[in-house]
């Protein structure tokens, strides 16, 4: 197991390294300039910037030199925030991971329950019509939602506030219960949305892993010694077919980061998507590569987790030395 | 009864809560005049609370209230003179010379953390914006200050190289005043990141409370600042991805302000708010199509199409710019007359251009040679058809708007369009290098034409604003003619004006929109004033009744 671990860690590093590569590439080679705001610096101006930032240099250099301050724990400076870009980071990172985090919850919590409900009648009425609405979520583009929602609950009804994590008023902390309350009454619109998509797809897993296992043998059995449908679903079936949904687990953060990208911008939220997508259209190159870092680095522990979560779960499965995961 | 306990159990839990919750909200108590909170939401963030180092709108929204200027543009918006100019930091101010101005600062001015301001902040305020290792954008707009002295600790001198008109307007607009025992020993090339930039020190009516990134920031009302305690106690700005975002909070009632409405949609709802009120105001940008004189990419040749004074003539009177601008815009914009804002006092509807006349407009591209000799709808001319590419970025809907309205019109007459819409930093880009046969431009402007002006449309703008490379030395005699040698106000109006129907003659470019503004502010606060040039600039005067506080305004912390 520790030796799978380490394998699996130093592929993870891998992963991460490419992924900074390639976006410290792709993002110096795209046209563009980091000077063109909404006032775009004058020339001399923005020349003596760019030599300030190094970028100057040959692309080569440049590269080099952000590896070296990479493995120094420095993430360089921001040419559009005019500060450190951990800080801005550091800003960040903690609203997306609650929003991401609070997806998650929504996106299990109800893609499990809407999942068994449909295993439980499967081919009735309530089973199509759930499974036909889950449908139309998982189609939808997951900034439409948002809109959506926005409108209907911000905009029409007023029931949630339009955007951003705070009322600035009245709550600029999250420093009694109050404004905690403040905080989860303005997570609850980006959180839906990005929780409602995945949950869509994750009661279509949940039904159909259930459908499989309710075929089974040891299921047939229970039924036969008289247990209630309900026992034989929730304790007997559902354990067994809880093991794709922490495959799903791993595959999620992936979709929750792009997700958040669209959705931090639809709801003000002030998180790393909201933070990349700007840092990418100011040509704000150590915000971008900082953020894919970051992103690939969480995405790729997130899947490390949902591996051996997997193994630990289901005891049919052993890791063993000369084959990697499962 | 089996289920009343769990019941119990949780109305009990849940009344806890409730109490639990109420217990905690804010205490409610400021009472009368000064108690006012003010929520703006804003399109964009700071990027600094620096002003020298920043050149965002958003910026000088916020930095305009915690730094003060020597002295500020008046109501008229004149820039000539000094006459038309208030007192800030300065008290009074003379001149020794014809090129000495003397400022004698205001004896109860303070720095928040309780230092006087002196003559010598002034000195380094000016040495600062003018150190090229500050680099600040403003550097070029005080090239005619020659020095910037003390003679006491609250008297200090500009000397000017020249004279001309609008020397009191540069030594006072572009600068706000620094406080010099803060920032000496930032070293210069690190202003751009000084930790004072995020947290500032100033001596305008509203003091620094907070900055979230990404969320918010919040000013408070300074209660001793010497020209008058601000009515608003507390000023948030809350920064939303974009304008329209904004224009939502407000609708929703998260957001008191917003400075543009942007649409004429957005203007219908806001005015269908009882909440709301709208001001409109002059609009300091206008748009046009710009064309590319110069071979894209070489700028020693002429433009295959646009080198053609008589084609881009033709291009211009086929454009039937105020129908395009009323399906953009509604009532909220004006055609132009020139490269002009409505800012700008040397507005004049009566500056003649070329009139929409597509019946002149075909004659001409016929006698020039285009002809559409395969009967394709498109004009051609020794086999080549008559087609360009309009770049603009895919950032500003307005713009997106605009070109697929003219290219139609434009296929009408036989011409072919192609838009390259490109993100808006490739787009900048791309028109400074001259990349482009031509683009769709908008200019956000100063108070006055000159500087702008020349920046764009004469040569002193190559390789900077002067996109399209338009150079014509009779339009250059004028402008120089208008902003260095004119005498007083009407001599200057009647050079621009002539400089302005030159250029129109020449057709370098389609002006198709001046902006009209409307804000929109939420009803319980009084006595709003917008200075067009700067929407928040008398803001300290705003104000909330103590009849219409709401919780949110008595809100204690």
């Amino acid at each position: 197991m520790a030796a799978w671990l380490v394998r699996r860690l130093v592929a993870s590093m891998a992963i991460v390294f490419a992924v900074v590569t390639i976006t410290f590439f792709v993002v110096h080679l795209a046209q563009g300039t980091p000077c063109g705001g909404e006032r775009p610096l004058p020339p001399d101006v923005c020349d003596r910037e760019r030599a300030v930032f190094g970028y100057d240099k040959p692309l080569p250099v440049q590269y080099v030199k952000y590896l070296a301050a990479l493995l120094h724990g420095k993430m360089g400076y921001s040419f559009g925030l005019h500060r450190p870009v951990a800080d801005a980071l550091a800003d960040a990172i903690p609203n997306t991971f609650i929003l991401a985090l609070a997806a998650l919850l929504i996106d299990f919590a109800l893609g499990l329950a809407l999942g068994i409900y449909q295993a439980a009648r499967a081919g009735r009425f309530g089973d199509v019509a759930a499974g036909n609405v889950a449908l139309l979520i998982n189609s939808m583009p997951v900034f439409w939602l948002g809109l959506v929602l926005l409108l209907v609950f911000a905009q029409w009804l007023r029931w949630f506030p339009a955007g951003g994590p705070h009322n600035p008023i009245l709550c600029p902390r999250v420093d009694s219960p109050y404004c905690l309350l403040d905080f989860l009454w303005h997570l609850t619109l980006p959180a839906l949305t990005l929780g409602l998509v995945g949950a869509a797809s994750t009661a279509r897993y949940q039904r159909a892993a259930i459908l499989e296992v309710v075929r089974q043998d040891y299921v047939r059995t229970a039924r036969a010694k008289g247990l209630r449908e309900r026992r034989v679903l929730l304790v007997h079936a559902l354990r067994n077919a809880l093991l794709p949904i922490i495959t799903l687990f791993g595959l999620a953060f992936p979709f929750l980061f792009t997700g958040a990208v669209l959705i931090e911008t639809v709801f003000a939220w002030p998180g790393m998507g909201r933070l990349a997508v700007n840092a990418i259209f100011q040509r704000d190159y150590p915000v971008v590569t900082g953020a894919a870092l970051l992103t690939s680095a969480m995405v790729v522990l997130g899947n490390l987790l949902a591996d051996a979560l997997y193994a630990v779960a289901d005891p049919r499965i052993r890791v063993r030395g000369g084959e990697g995961g499962p | 009864m089996p289920t009343a306990r769990p019941r119990a159990g949780l109305t009990c839990a849940a009344l806890a809560c409730l109490i639990l919750v109420a217990g905690c909200e804010r205490p409610v108590g400021c009472t009368g005049e000064y108690c006012g909170t003010m929520v703006i939401a804003s399109g964009g963030e700071p990027d600094i609370l620096l002003p020298p180092v920043s050149e965002f709108s958003i910026t000088r929204d916020v930095t305009d209230q915690l730094f003060l200027k020597l002295a500020d543009l008046g109501a008229s918006g004149n820039t000539i003179g000094d006459e038309d100019f208030l007192p800030q930091l300065a008290q009074r101010w003379e001149w020794d010379t014809p090129t000495t101005l003397v400022f004698h600062l205001d004896p109860r001015a303070r720095w928040q953390d309780g230092q006087a301001v002196t003559a010598a902040d002034v000195a380094f305020t000016y040495d600062a914006y003018t150190d090229t290792l500050v680099n600040s954008s403003f550097r070029s707009s005080l090239r005619q200050i020659a020095a910037v002295t003390t003679r006491d600790s609250l008297t200090v001198v500009f000397r000017f190289r020249r004279r001309y008109p609008e020397m009191f307007y540069d030594a006072v607009y572009h600068q706000r005043i620094l406080p010099a025992h803060l920032l000496r020993e930032v070293p210069r090339d690190q202003w751009r990141s000084a930790a004072f930039g995020r947290a500032p020190v100033g001596d305008g009516p509203y003091r620094f409370v907070a900055w979230k990134a990404g969320e918010s920031i919040e000013l408070g009302a300074d209660s001793t600042f010497f020209l008058g305690r601000p009515h608003l106690r507390r000023v948030i700005w809350r920064f939303t991805p974009d304008q329209q975002g904004a224009v939502t909070q407000l609708i929703t009632g998260d957001a008191d302000a917003v400075e543009v409405l942007v649409t004429p949609d957005n203007v219908q709802r806001a005015r269908a708010d009882s909440a709301l009120a709208t001001y409109p105001y002059k609009g300091a940008a206008y748009g046009y199509v710009g064309f590319n004189l110069a071979a894209p990419g070489d700028s020693t040749k002429p433009h295959p199409l646009f080198g053609d004074r008589d084609l881009r003539r033709a291009l211009v009177m086929a454009t039937d710019r105020e129908r395009v601008l009323r399906n953009v815009f509604g009532d909220f914009a004006k055609v132009p007359p020139g490269p002009l804002s409505q800012l700008w006092w040397i507005w004049d509807p009566e500056i003649r251009e070329l009139p929409y006349d597509s019946g002149q407009a075909a004659r001409l591209l016929t006698r020039t040679g285009w002809t559409d000799s395969d009967g394709d709808g498109i004009r051609d001319k020794d086999g080549r058809p008559l087609a360009f590419r309009l770049l603009l970025p895919t950032t500003s809907a307005v713009r997106r708007q605009y070109a697929r309205l003219l290219q139609e019109q434009f296929r009408i007459a036989g011409v072919e369009v192609q838009l390259d819409e490109v993100d808006f930093s490739l787009y900048n880009e791309r028109a400074r290098a001259g990349r482009f046969d031509a683009l769709l431009n908008v200019w956000n402007t100063d108070p006055t034409p000159s500087s702008g002006f020349p920046q764009t449309w004469t040569p002193a703008g190559f390789g900077r604003s002067n996109y399209g490379r338009y150079d014509n030395p009779e339009v250059d005699r004028l402008v120089d003619q208008a902003v260095a040698s004119a005498a007083n106000r009407d001599q200057a109006r009647r050079a621009w004006r002539a400089a302005v129907e030159t250029l129109n003659r020449d057709a370098p470019g389609i002006f198709l929109f001046a902006t009209s503004n409307v804000a929109a502010v939420h009803k319980r606060i009084a006595d709003v004033t917008i200075r067009p040039d700067s929407w928040l600039a008398l803001l300290r005067t705003w104000r909330i009744p103590a009849d219409r506080l709401t919780d949110r305004d008595r809100v204690e912390r």
